[in-house]
């Protein structure tokens, strides 16, 4: 087996298996094939974790591979990474240039506001980095909400975008949510996973001053990222609610009649056979 | 690693697959530690079989795998039509099938299977297996096993209730599993998960289809719960202004606003 196999393999599995054992799993599969893990760890989308930035009054930031050097995480209020590396690991450190540190400080702020107004809570972070392009930039928009241990929601939006010349933007996102709940109370019932989607938009950004373009680019990917949560979390709530409620049914149902399930399984090749 | 940590991750594997992907959890699993370690992957997947209730293809017809169908170390029965077989645990198939008498199998069990497969041709639309077997001479285990499967369309689902029945004491002690799986541009897990105690136990299946009925009920009721509290307590459809989001340099106006409102 070629390592392209394997990786696929360990991806195919990644998808059967718990969702809320993902990091667990991820874990067995790099002790089973050490070879796996450094894609593995930049391709998988495992919850998101919370630091304090001591040099912001401990405001919370959002950790994950994107922002790690090492054991430590590069905070997007102060630009610096905790727990702080020491001088020679520092100057080695990723950082984005000083042009793109303000698109990033921008990006931070506007979606901090759109974090508010949307999750009421929670704490977001923004991270970009250079692309051999001076134009171009990638980055990674990030969403933490929990209500308790058991009831998180967690969105990864990685973002590319690319100057395809005459002032027009191409802006991709690859969106995965990963959302986990619990109810203990009535009965023990666990829902969790992820959903992943991706999209792309192409936008006109007017004028030639690094000011304006900066502004377009944040009104350009707020909109999206914007249009792509208000999307998932429908597509999360017929998931979660209509779909496996509707499943767990055709397995086990008092109520429905076996015919009832009949016509909505012919109802579903039906649909299948409508998007091949 | 060890041979022993070797096997216990193989085991973690293959134990957190769901049953309708077991097949395809192997295959993939193959290609990363290698055809070499096949006999650890296939003695794991015949620990979920039993462990899990597994139905099994009988030459048509299906028998649910337990301790307390065994017959010697590697044979198993089915005590309806009287026959014993091995077990192709990766295909599920029967093999090596012999005529077989199962002691302890009186009239009173047979007719306990009868009732309990008439009471789950109208609750389960699933395809679904009962097993009545003896355990000694005052307790019989009762399992029911209902899948339905869906892999063209990215979901499979297991039902599994399983209790012990104590004729002298009238106790029915058990649990029920229940898991979906949604994977379909992403991967979505619905579990669940319930112990039974009931003392005072006359007309089982009266008892069994009541518990069931009432499970699915609260189950129903934890649907509706978690999306009204949790789900919609983590991100709201839009703002509380009703409008989308005004991007751009009037962002901070939505800042100066709250700050207003809070300094009221």
């Amino acid at each position: 087996m070629n390592s392209d196999d394997k990786y696929d393999a360990a991806l195919d599995l990644l998808r059967r298996l718990d969702p809320a054992k993902a990091k667990i799993n991820l874990q067995n599969l790099i002790s089973l094939e050490p070879e796996l893990a450094e894609d593995l760890l930049s391709s998988i989308d495992l919850p998101l974790t919370i630091k304090q930035d001591p040099k912001s009054s401990n405001r919370d930031f959002l950790c994950c591979d994107y922002n790690r050097d090492m054991d430590s995480h590069r905070s997007p209020w102060s630009n610096d990474y905790f727990p702080q590396l020491a001088p020679e690991d520092l100057a080695e450190s990723p950082f984005p240039s000083d042009k793109l540190r303000q698109l990033e400080i921008l990006c931070n702020d506007s979606f901090d506001v759109y974090r508010d107004l949307y999750y009421e809570g929670g704490v977001s972070s923004v991270y970009l980095w250079d692309l051999d392009e001076d134009t171009d930039f990638a980055g990674v928009a990030l969403f933490k909400k929990s209500n308790s241990s058991t009831t998180n929601w967690d969105s990864i939006h990685a973002i590319e975008v690319t100057n395809s010349g005459n002032g027009d933007y191409n802006y991709k996102v690859t969106t995965t949510i990963i959302l986990q709940l619990e109810n203990n109370t009535t009965s023990d019932l666990k829902l969790s996973g992820n959903l992943t989607r991706q999209s792309e938009r192409d936008f006109r950004v007017e004028g030639n001053k690094d000011e304006q373009i900066h502004l377009a680019h944040i009104t350009n990917l707020g909109t999206l990222i914007e249009d792509i949560e208000s999307q998932m979390r429908d597509m999360l709530e017929t998931v979660y609610f209509e779909k496996t409620r509707d499943i767990f049914h055709q397995n086990k149902n008092s109520l429905v009649t076996k015919n009832e399930s009949e016509k909505t399984a012919q109802a579903e090749i039906v649909k299948g056979l409508q998007n091949l | 690693m060890s041979e022993t940590n070797f096997d216990d991750v193989i085991h973690d594997i293959i134990f957190d697959s769901p049953a309708g992907e077991i097949q395809e959890v192997y295959s993939s699993l193959t290609k990363i530690v290698g055809e070499n370690s096949k006999d650890t992957l296939l003695n794991a997947v015949e620990q979920y079989n039993l462990s899990k209730n597994i139905p099994i293809d009988v030459e048509g017809n299906r028998t649910l795998l337990s301790e307390n169908n065994k017959d010697g170390s590697s044979r198993y029965f089915d005590p309806i039509n009287g026959v014993s077989f091995t077990v192709d645990h990766l295909n599920r198939k029967a093999q090596d099938i012999q005529p077989y008498q199962a002691s302890n199998f009186d009239d009173e069990k047979k007719n306990l299977y009868q009732s309990i497969v008439s009471y789950t041709k109208d609750a389960y639309p699933g395809e679904v297996t009962v097993a009545t077997y003896p355990i000694n001479d005052t307790t019989i285990e009762i399992i029911i096993n209902s899948t339905k499967y869906n892999p063209s369309n990215f979901w499979n689902g297991d039902w599994r209730s399983k209790y012990v029945y104590d004729t002298n004491t009238k106790q029915l002690t058990g649990d029920i599993d229940v898991q979906i799986h949604y994977y379909e541009d992403g991967n979505v897990s619905f579990k669940s998960h319930k112990d039974i105690n009931q003392d005072g136990v006359n007309d089982l299946v009266a008892t069994i289809s009541a518990l069931e009925t009432e499970y699915e009920k609260s189950l129903d009721f934890s649907f509706t719960e978690l999306n009204e509290k949790q789900f919609k307590a983590l991100r709201r459809r839009l703002p509380i202004t009703r409008s989308k989001v005004n991007w751009g340099k009037a962002i901070g106006n939505y800042r100066l606003g709250r700050d207003a409102a809070e300094g009221a």
